[in-house]
């Protein structure tokens, strides 16, 4: 089961495994070697720059102090000459920080897709849609303000740190050690207020989920609040998620400001401390005016990014649970597809099931499944919504492995086959929508990206389902909304057709087909599917009857076993599961009203 | 009155707009914090006291140098006080700046997302056929964070970034004048150089986010398709489809990386160059007057002080471009047009068992005539069926009765009135629609099924027997309190459907409409239901939309619409509307229809 947002959250609180999603993003970051490079030098330049330019004032002041003409004149240039480095430096970081950061979210992003369609496809009926949306899309999203920003801060403000620290201690060591004096108080400041900063923080991205998630529900239920009228009920249901919301934030600003005031009065204490000590020095006579400057510049400038890093530490938290949740959809296990090269280039003979059980859990969704699909054989399989109907098209297509039992497809175990290879042969026309926007052509020309568009047109013709298009108001050329918004389900089923059409395979599979559509569509749709099916192999599943008289042979699945075999009209003769199911389909076997 | 000015005025007021645009995100908050007012004043309050406060702490450190300087050490003591004061005095009201920013900022997002749900939910029905739920859910979330963000950097940083300027502005002249006009002088440039970054990235932006919505679309598409994607090992091309999202919105990202890179560092530049000019040509007058060097030290000080914030002034423009384009998409659903709750309360009518009649309705959208003049009359406590093909306009028929659409030609009348008299809320009371499929809120089986309105346990428990479902609910280790939903149980499609009949007969409406909506659930159960309902509503009227037989064969009426028009039909010729086009075998009954 996917975890909820707070959970996986809790969790990784709990763990504070952080370092290791860390480490991988830094390495695979790293790897971008030339970019990363530039990123670090240009960071470093702009650190340096900005540690030395309290020297050059520093200097440039001794020299009007020492009316040393050329000595001033030369600090000022290069005071000048630093803000140029600055900026250019600065540039090239900005550029180049955001080249590093958006290339690793888009490989994250291309990865977690790539993968996706590499997952068994078990994994989609683990883990919720919106919930991998949000993965992809928002949490890398979340991680670009961190890299572009917060991380070369990182590398900035310690070099900054390092940088002050040693020119102090060269200009003048023991001024140095009193300029220091005030950073023990910040760091144990910093760390008895971190933990609950933290905590404070982390209330609030949980409450903002949870608003995230009302809305999301609202928007889905917008027709039903409208049709009952419960508009009120819904408001007053947010809104006490808006004033959590409201309150955590305000408990997270209260500490947070209280820090940022504190910090505020340690560096004020510090420049004090430099001014006595310096004074005192000054009056010793060892050391000039332009190094005090200097020294008060540089308790000012180590502040900053001292600041700045106790900030990031909530950033680099809710960053690493992103990127942590990123890796867990990248590293899902991949389907296997080719354990053993076998492919099968075409149809010969015959599928087995061979005591097919399949498990999902603990129980069974199919037991002991014995039945063969001759090449050319039409065959039904019938049984109640839940009797384990999907479970046999999956285990056909290869999306799940049976758990007991062997699929032998011509002679060889399905398990050893190239599954790419194997699924070439197959042409499914399944329940699920995939539409996408674009052309009607190009959705049907999906499954064989090189069929024309004149070629796709002949096909819908010769297979009767032109009229179906025709009543779009461009044929096949109509642009197609958000998942297939603008068509009808007949039509759906239209596409879906025509894309195992311009495939052509040798078996065609129906997983129930036709479970939303108007009748003059199905009729189209039967007619033309008689048509193409006379020289294929055609399993059928479904637990409606309109396209039963397509097959030969109907298989009833009835709790995940087969139950009833045989013709139709043998089938409706007796009196089984079969009999019942079709008599309260057409109507003529009410049960007690 | 427009013309006289000529295009010179236009000129003008398109600059002016131009300028005034920055502060557009500005004008639209305004509306949501205005309880907050005089919490803003506080603010700026605040933010004039640090600003001095801050700067003060140059001028004095310029004084402790001066008197080192001079010898007189004896003076540095009274500096130093001075400048833990003046910081205390900085940190104390930094505190109130940033907490109150919070406050207001957060009292805004609070405001606007309650004023947003409530002015969605006045929308008509329609509101939503064109928009995407993504699409509402990123401007009810992302964009309103995004405007927050950006109310929290103006008063935070904006306010006090211009009181530093303006001020130290101001104590330069006191220290010099020439001084004051170095910095003076680069001012405009940064302000300029900051107006053109906003105006050049602003399209960045709009794309940046609309790729996004692109990108997010395509993982929903492949995401829901995926087995079909599997079947035809559409795995190439769909990945293709989607780098390329991701690639153009790598490259947009370059782009405003390539603008900041340049504008954004050239305003610190600009201070750096007033910087250094204010050193030479200070330093100069100081070695030829013998004058202290302490004021050109504060001086110097003034500037690196002014520019660590001016150099955000950069990234309050990224975050003010980013809340202008999210303001403008939240208006869009604000000001969209509502529903009007017109209608006197003359909710006393009869319940349940009303007369509904159509006169004349037609419905159009676009130059498509859906409905064409629709007679209908339903008597009360009659089931009737409505069949036809999809696309035929049942939907919209039935949602003209509880006015989710308004009739485009016609009325519609129940118990003898015009749906137009009666509240919309009566109305909806009146007239229980269940739609194929809607997602279940999370909360209990039991939030589910009441929905907000005060029913108690036991009237659920019927509604829940009536609709097929007890069984299933009391099979749960909670019952009616398991949690459904997100963290709760998944439910299957047939029992979804069944939990919404239960919500909808719940309210024994006088109405009941079943649109489809029993389309997962399988036949037997479906017919035990809909006897359950024929027993316990006694009286109310009930139209159930299906392709079944079954169901046609339990409606006592058959009506059938066909181009916009209904007509009466019976049982056989519903059924085999396209019998001749469909194949015969099996006795014929084959192509029967589904649903």
């Amino acid at each position: 089961m996917p975890k909820s947002y707070d959970e996986t959250e809790d969790d990784f609180l709990v763990r504070m495994k952080n370092s290791k999603a860390f480490r991988r993003l830094i390495t695979e970051m790293l790897s971008m070697r030339r970019v990363s490079l530039k990123v670090f030098l240009s960071v470093v330049i702009t650190a340096i720059a900005g540690t030395l330019y309290p020297l050059t004032l520093g200097f440039s002041i001794n020299g009007i102090i020492q009316r040393n003409y050329s000595s001033f004149e030369f600090f000022a240039g290069i005071f000048l000459v630093l803000f140029l480095i600055t900026f250019a430096s600065n540039r090239i970081r900005t550029v180049e920080s955001t080249r590093l950061a958006q290339s690793e979210i888009k490989s994250l992003r291309e990865r977690a897709f790539g993968n996706l369609q590499r997952v068994p496809v078990s994994f989609f009926g683990k883990v919720k849609t919106g919930y991998l949306i949000s993965r992809i899309t928002n949490d890398a999203e979340n991680l670009s303000e961190f890299l572009t920003f917060l991380l070369p801060a990182v590398i900035s403000g310690i070099s900054t740190v390092i940088l002050s620290i040693s020119i102090m201690f060269f200009l003048d060591w023991t001024l140095a050690l009193y300029a220091l004096i005030v950073i023990p108080v910040l760091v144990g400041f910093t760390f008895i207020l971190q933990p609950r900063v933290m905590r404070n923080y982390l209330a609030t991205r949980k409450t903002i989920a949870a608003i995230t998630g009302s809305m999301s529900e609202n928007i889905g239920a917008f027709r039903a609040t409208k049709a009952y009228g419960v508009e009120n009920y819904t408001e007053k249901r947010f809104s006490s998620l808006n004033t959590n919301n409201y309150k955590a934030n305000m408990k997270a600003a209260f500490l947070s400001s209280i820090y940022g005031s504190a910090i505020r009065m340690i560096e004020a204490a510090g420049i004090a401390i430099v001014i006595l000590a310096g004074a005192l020095e000054l009056s010793a006579g060892l050391i000039s005016v332009g190094i005090l400057v200097a020294f008060i510049l540089y308790v000012q400038n180590f502040f900053e990014p001292v600041t700045q890093l106790s900030q990031l530490y909530t950033s680099y938290q809710s960053a690493m649970v992103g990127i942590a949740r990123i890796y867990a959809i990248i590293d899902s296990d991949d389907e296997i597809y080719n354990l053993k090269t076998q492919s099968p280039d075409h149809f010969k003979n015959s599928i087995q099931f061979r005591d097919v059980s399949f498990k999902y859990d603990t129980d069974y969704a199919l037991k002991n499944i014995n039945i063969t699909i001759a090449k050319g054989e039409k065959i039904g399989i019938v049984g109640h919504t839940g009797a384990g109907k999907t479970t046999f098209s999956n285990l056909l297509l290869g999306f799940y492995e049976p758990t007991e039992g062997d699929i032998i497809v011509d002679g060889d175990n399905l398990r050893e086959l190239n599954l790419v290879r194997y699924r070439n042969l197959i042409a499914p026309v399944l329940q699920d929508i995939f539409i996408f926007r674009g052309s009607v052509y190009e959705n049907i020309q999906f499954s064989k990206p090189e069929i024309s568009k004149d070629e796709t047109s002949r096909l819908a013709k010769e297979y009767g389902l032109d009229a179906i298009f025709d009543s779009l108001p461009e044929g096949i050329d109509t642009q197609v909304g958000e998942l297939g918004s603008n068509l009808s389900e007949g039509q759906k089923q239209a596409v879906s057709l025509m894309r195992a059409y311009v495939r052509n395979p040798e078996i065609l599979l129906m997983d129930e087909p036709t479970s939303q559509i108007d009748p003059f569509s199905e009729a189209v749709i039967m007619k033309s599917l008689r048509l193409y099916v006379r020289d294929k192999t055609l399993v059928l599943i479904t637990h409606r009857f309109s396209l039963i008289s397509l097959v030969d042979r109907i298989t009833v699945i009835h709790g995940g076993e087969i139950v009833e075999e045989g013709a139709f009209e043998e089938l409706s003769a007796s009196d089984g599961i079969f009999n019942s199911l079709y008599r309260i389909y057409s109507g003529t076997g009410d049960p007690e009203l | 009155m427009n013309n006289c000015g000529g295009p010179q005025i236009k000129e003008e007021v398109t600059v002016l707009k131009k300028i005034s645009g920055v502060f557009d995100p500005l004008r639209f908050s305004l509306g949501y914090i205005q309880k907050k007012s005089k919490l803003i004043l506080v603010i700026i309050s605040f933010a004039f006291v640090a600003a001095v406060a801050r700067l003060l702490i140059p001028i004095y450190i310029g004084d402790s140098v001066g008197a080192l300087e001079s010898g007189e050490i004896y003076r540095i003591q009274s500096f130093i006080i001075l400048i833990l004061v003046v910081s205390a005095i900085t940190a104390f009201s930094q505190f109130f700046i940033n907490y109150l920013s919070q406050l207001v900022s957060q009292s805004y997002a609070f405001n606007l997302r309650s004023h947003l749900l409530h002015k969605l939910l006045l929308k008509k029905v329609g509101f939503m056929e064109n928009k995407t739920s993504g699409d509402l859910l990123s401007r009810s979330t992302m964009d309103i964070e995004a405007s927050r963000n950006f109310i929290l950097n103006t008063t935070t940083t904006l306010i006090s970034t211009m009181f530093l300027i303006v001020i130290g502005l101001y104590l330069l002249i006191t220290l010099n004048y020439i001084y004051a006009l170095f910095f003076a002088l680069s001012v405009p440039f940064i302000v300029y150089t900051g107006m053109v970054f906003q105006r050049k990235q602003r399209i960045h932006w709009r794309n940046i986010r609309s790729i996004y919505g692109l990108m997010n679309e395509r993982l929903q598409e492949n995401i829901v398709g995926q087995r079909v994607v599997r079947g035809y090992q559409g795995a190439r091309s769909e990945d293709k489809r989607f780098n390329q999202t991701t690639g153009n919105y790598y490259d947009e990202y370059m782009e405003v990386a390539h603008l900041r890179g340049l504008y954004n560092n050239l305003m610190p530049l600009s201070v750096g160059v007033a910087a250094t000019a204010v050193i030479l040509y200070g330093g100069f007058i100081d070695i030829i007057s013998g004058a202290s060097v302490g004021s050109l030290v504060a001086a110097v000080n003034i500037f690196i002080m002014v520019s660590s914030p001016i150099s955000f002034l950069g990234r309050i423009i990224v975050f003010s471009e980013n809340a202008r384009a999210s303001i403008v998409r939240i208006k869009e659903i604000i000001n969209d047009r509502e529903e009007e709750s017109a209608g006197n309360s003359l909710s006393k009518m009869k319940l349940p068992g009303a007369d509904l009649i159509f006169q004349g309705v037609s419905f159009i959208r676009g130059d498509r005539r859906i409905l064409n003049r629709i007679e209908v009359s339903i008597k009360p406590g009659e089931i009737v069926s409505l069949t036809g093909r999809i696309g035929s306009g049942k939907s919209t028929l039935i949602s003209l009765i509880p006015r989710l659409y308004e009739p485009s030609e016609g009325k519609i009348e129940i118990a003898g009135k015009s749906i137009e008299q009666y509240t919309l809320s009566d109305l909806r009371k009146l007239v229980a629609i269940v739609p194929q499929s809607s997602n279940l809120l999370s909360g209990t089986v039991f939030d589910n099924i009441a929905f907000g309105r005060p029913f108690t346990i036991d009237e659920v428990r019927k509604a829940a027997k009536i609709a097929e479902i007890s069984e299933f609910i009391e099979g749960l280790a909670e019952e009616y309190n398991t949690a459904v939903g997100e963290r709760g149980i998944t439910l299957s499609g047939g029992q979804k459907q069944r939990m919404l009949v239960a919500r909808a007969v719940i309210g024994k409406p006088g109405i009941l409409v079943l649109d489809d909506a029993t389309s997962s659930v399988d036949p037997q159960t479906e017919m035990e239901m809909l006897g359950n309902i024929r027993r316990e509503l006694n009286g109310t009227t009930i139209i159930i939309v299906s392709h079944r037989p079954s169901v046609a064969r339990f409606a006592e009426r058959v009506l059938l619409l066909e181009n916009g028009e209904v007509v009466e039909s019976t049982l056989e010729k519903a059924i085999s509307i396209d019998n001749d086009k469909g194949p015969k075998k099996d006795g014929g009954e084959d192509n029967a229809e589904e649903l």
